[in-house]
């Protein structure tokens, strides 16, 4: 039961957070590039006014799998290494706490966009 | 004047279409000379596809008006990729005089009257007016790359993927439509203008392509060389023929988005439309065709708006070839774009009614969204323009 | 002719929108799932490699995500999931992947070098770039108030 209910609230609060992005779309018409720019920056913030620590306790996978996560680690990453190595950990933090996540993006594009060709679309 | 009248009478000889796949499951379906299965055709990019569309669909045209590519003294020809490279690719395996034009959506338009212009004044007998696009070269020149996911927004439209081409003459068509045969459009022309090389490749591609057409099981293309409606060998009924047209003007109402362009392109056609009729001294219900050529529905409702507030109702026949192209399940929203969806209308569905006599004075407005992928990021508005072509028909 | 102000108001309040209900419940629900999968894969690790540490865990969790969204992409199906569900499927972090993975595969027919690599950015470029300035702005300001 209680498994039940964690996975209930990740969807409950994963959902909401994509539902916002999409009355953006509607309203505003942004593109997706700057929808996933707003929502990095917003886990910036949150990460630095100490909200995000406490929305993920609730619902763990549902706020750090939306990009909200990726900004979080980032502000982590270089306050943590501001803390043990002073500036040039912060330098260097922010990027180091994402870099498994990024090298991931990248050597997949790079490997896909070697092996597949973009398929032409019917709908 | 922005009005010209033809003093001579250009016949319009043939027209040839090849559309792809998804365009044939549309309104004009049957009318098509050639649906592709899929729309890489043999080739390895969408660009190149476009260009031997383009180059098939001219030869194809020259072909259906019984004549030779010896016989065509000027090509006007025009796409929307950058620099007119598809075009200009598939020019180089004609040995004709060649102009390159740009004018987005509307470059048909802009091709039929300069090439009824150089007719008219004598400087050409026989000219090729023709245009292609293709969906998913546009879309990753203009928007986004193919497989990212996100929503098109519900004011787009969907590049037409076909390219057509029109033979313009000073002669009376002898036969109505001449029967052309696939070895006739895919073949290698001993007198192309290439060098030693391309020539070699471009044998390459043909032999591959008659090898899969001649497979029973073709994948590549759908004919409808045989069906009845395309009449080939007949006896003419009626002749078609260009009298007159109206070049449109750049109007710009201040509409930024770049997403929305039947709100850009409706006032550019209105202009177009009032010149043409207060220079005639006509209203629309003089015609019983009034075709626009890819506003979307939108776009056309608006354009149906701006011409009640100036008393110039439009009579409920007037069709937008963009808003009809494709059946609503097709999920386009606003319809068909691109310059070849007025161009694979006219050569198809318009012209073929002009022959049977079931339409009798047309006229074509086509219109273009003048922009590039940078200006509407440099907080340019969107500047539309539209021209006009009037069509009559004649007895033997 | 019409006048340029009251041609733009026209064309505002004229313009075709998205239905809001439909969207917003396509988007919500495929957002939750994706995240549901998420959680599930971190506690399918969780099970598996019973040593491994919480940070660890939902490192591997978003890598095992990029993949599957740029798999899908691959695929050809991922634009497919974004026609249905907008930005249920462009906020989780299988979009960013989509985001980078997409003009790679656009562009692979313009060769290696300029192609796959020179444009695999041309989304994801400003994401990363604000990413980076944003955590380094966020180190320097933190460093300066220990001072």
């Amino acid at each position: 039961m209680e498994i039940f209910l964690n996975y209930l609230k990740v969807f409950a609060v994963g959902g909401f957070v994509c539902m916002l992005g999409q009355i953006l779309i509607n309203k505003t018409k942004m593109s997706s590039a700057r929808i996933l720019v707003l929502y990095m920056l917003v886990g910036v913030v949150l990460e630095v006014t100490g909200a995000f620590k406490y929305i993920k306790d609730f619902a763990h996978s549902g706020i750090s799998i939306p990009i909200i996560g990726f900004g979080s680690n980032l502000a982590k990453g270089a306050l943590e290494g501001m803390k043990e190595e002073g500036l040039m950990g912060a330098i260097s933090g922010g990027l180091g706490a994402v870099a498994a996540g990024l090298t991931t993006a990248i050597t997949c594009g790079f490997v896909f966009g070697l092996l597949s060709k973009s398929h032409s679309k019917k709908i | 004047m922005r009005t010209v009248f033809f003093k001579n009478p250009i016949y319009v000889k043939s027209g040839f279409t090849i559309v792809g796949p998804k365009e044939a499951d549309g309104n004009f379906g049957d009318c098509f000379d050639v649906v592709l299965k899929d729309d890489l055709w043999c080739e390895k990019s969408y660009e190149k596809c476009e260009s031997k569309m383009h180059r098939d669909a001219i030869t194809g045209a020259i072909f259906k008006a019984g004549l030779k590519k010896r016989d065509i003294d000027f090509m006007l020809a025009g796409d929307l990729i950058n620099e007119c490279a598809p075009t200009a690719l598939a020019a180089r395996n004609f040995p004709t005089a060649f102009f390159g034009l740009y004018n987005a959506c509307s470059t048909f338009t802009e091709a039929v009257l300069l090439g009824s212009v150089l007719i008219d004044g004598g400087f050409a007998k026989n000219v090729t007016c023709s245009t292609s696009s293709h969906y998913s070269s546009a879309e990753r020149q203009y928007r986004f790359p193919l497989e990212l996911g996100n929503q098109r927004p519900p004011t787009a439209q969907w590049t037409v993927t076909g390219a057509g081409c029109t033979v313009l003459s000073a002669e009376k068509p002898k036969l109505f439509n001449y029967q052309v045969y696939e070895d006739d459009v895919i073949a290698v022309d001993k007198n192309l203008n290439v060098d030693e090389k391309t020539l070699e490749k471009y044998k390459k591609s043909v032999d591959k392509q008659k090898k899969v057409v001649n497979t029973d099981k073709s994948n590549i293309i759908k004919r409808n060389f045989s069906k009845q409606n395309n009449d080939y060998g007949a006896k003419p009924e009626y002749y078609v023929k260009i009298v007159g047209g109206t070049v449109g003007k750049v109007v710009d109402l201040g509409i930024d988005d770049e997403s929305n362009m039947g709100a850009a392109m409706a006032p550019a056609a209105f202009d177009t439309l009032t010149t043409f009729f207060r220079d005639t001294n006509t209203t629309p219900n003089d015609y019983d065709g009034v075709f626009s050529g890819d506003l979307g529905r939108f776009g056309k409702q608006t354009l149906e708006y701006l011409m009640d507030r100036e008393g110039l109702k439009l009579p409920n026949w007037y069709m937008d070839c963009g808003a009809s192209y494709y059946l609503p399940e097709q999920k386009t929203f606003q319809g068909g774009s691109g310059a070849g969806c007025v161009n694979t209308a006219f050569n198809s569905y318009i012209l073929k009614k002009l022959q049977k006599g079931e339409l009798s004075k047309v006229i074509v407005v086509a219109t273009g969204a003048l922009l590039n992928k940078d200006t509407p990021l440099q907080k340019e508005t969107i500047p539309g323009i539209a021209h006009l072509f009037s069509i009559e028909i004649e007895k033997p | 002719m019409i006048e340029r102000q009251e041609y733009q108001e026209y064309i505002k309040q004229n313009s075709p929108k998205s239905p809001m209900v439909r969207t917003l419940f396509a988007a919500f629900i495929v957002g939750g799932l994706i995240c549901c999968i998420g959680e599930a894969i971190g506690d399918v690790l969780k099970v598996i490699f019973k040593t491994m540490s919480e940070k660890d865990v939902a490192t591997w969790e978003s890598c095992i995500m990029i993949f599957f969204g740029s798999t899908l992409t691959a695929l050809g199906l991922y634009d497919k999931i974004g026609h249905f569900a907008g930005a249920g499927s462009i906020v989780p972090i299988t979009g960013f992947a989509n985001s980078i993975v997409s003009p790679a595969m656009e562009f692979n027919r313009e060769g290696v070098f300029f192609g796959v690599c020179a444009k695999m950015f041309v989304i994801a470029g400003p994401i990363i770039v604000f990413g980076t300035v944003a955590s380094f702005t966020v180190g320097l300001i933190g460093w300066f108030t220990t001072l």
